[in-house]
């Protein structure tokens, strides 16, 4: 699917899968929530959002730096890797670079699946990946206003 | 020949710039790169695990490279 496409509505079931990455310099437009689908039972979201300190220090916002054209082919191949690996209909995911402010998300992810357990192991194998090999750093805005890279990693 | 390094997060931070040109000799790897990036650092990318892309892919070995090549040295991601 084509970054800008139209949102799709799925009235019946399908046979195909579908597969949406973005990177996005703008808050993120949350995918909406599907009323239509007759059989997925589960729908699960996942929205990342920025705190407001990082290993312990306050801070102003974070900015998201990104590995341009890297980062859309590693996101994009881990979605493709995670629908083949696990048994979900759908993912869709919006990840958010440059500046964002406190209690604003980064990350976006919904996936589609007939059963809740597929669901849940593909959202948690995805988000894990995601955090381990697309190359997307955060730099902290400290209250000095200082801009420093953050040292904060997590793998789980 | 020349290349290109992409620097992103504590390599920005480090060389302060987003981008190095260099000259090689032929033979030359990613891994002499790599020397050059961390030499030019001083000590601030000591303890810093750098995985090593070249033309926006994971390669897992040294490699050598070819004129016009970009390659970037990644620090630990942080997406999410």
């Amino acid at each position: 699917m084509k970054m800008g496409m139209k949102w799709p509505l799925f009235h019946q079931s399908r046979a195909d899968k579908v597969v949406l990455t973005e990177i996005v310099p703008a808050p993120i437009v949350p995918f909406p929530s599907d009323n239509t689908r007759r059989e997925e039972g589960a729908e699960l979201v996942f929205n990342g959002r920025v705190r407001g300190t990082e290993q312990g220090q306050d801070i102003l916002a974070l900015e998201y730096e990104h590995y341009e054209g890297m980062a859309e082919q590693e996101l994009q191949s881990l979605a493709d890797e995670t629908m083949a690996k696990f048994l979900i209909q759908d993912l869709f995911c919006r990840h958010r670079v440059g500046r964002i402010t406190i209690g604003e998300a980064s990350l976006h992810v919904a996936i589609w699946s007939q059963h809740r357990k597929e669901g849940l192991q593909a959202m948690t194998y995805f988000i894990r990946e995601l955090k381990e090999r697309v190359p997307i750093w955060k730099w902290a805005i400290l209250v000095s206003g200082e801009r420093v890279p953050s040292e904060c990693v997590h793998r789980d | 020949m020349k290349i290109t390094v992409k620097c992103f997060s504590q390599v920005k931070y480090a060389l302060e710039t987003d981008e190095l040109s260099l000259e090689l000799n032929p033979g030359q790897t990613t891994a002499d790169v790599e020397e050059r990036v961390r030499q030019r650092a001083g000590k601030k990318l000591d303890g810093v695990l750098l995985r090593t892309a070249v033309n926006r892919i994971y390669v897992k070995e040294p490699r050598d490279l070819e004129d016009g090549d970009e390659v970037a040295f990644i620090p630990p991601v942080q997406g999410g």
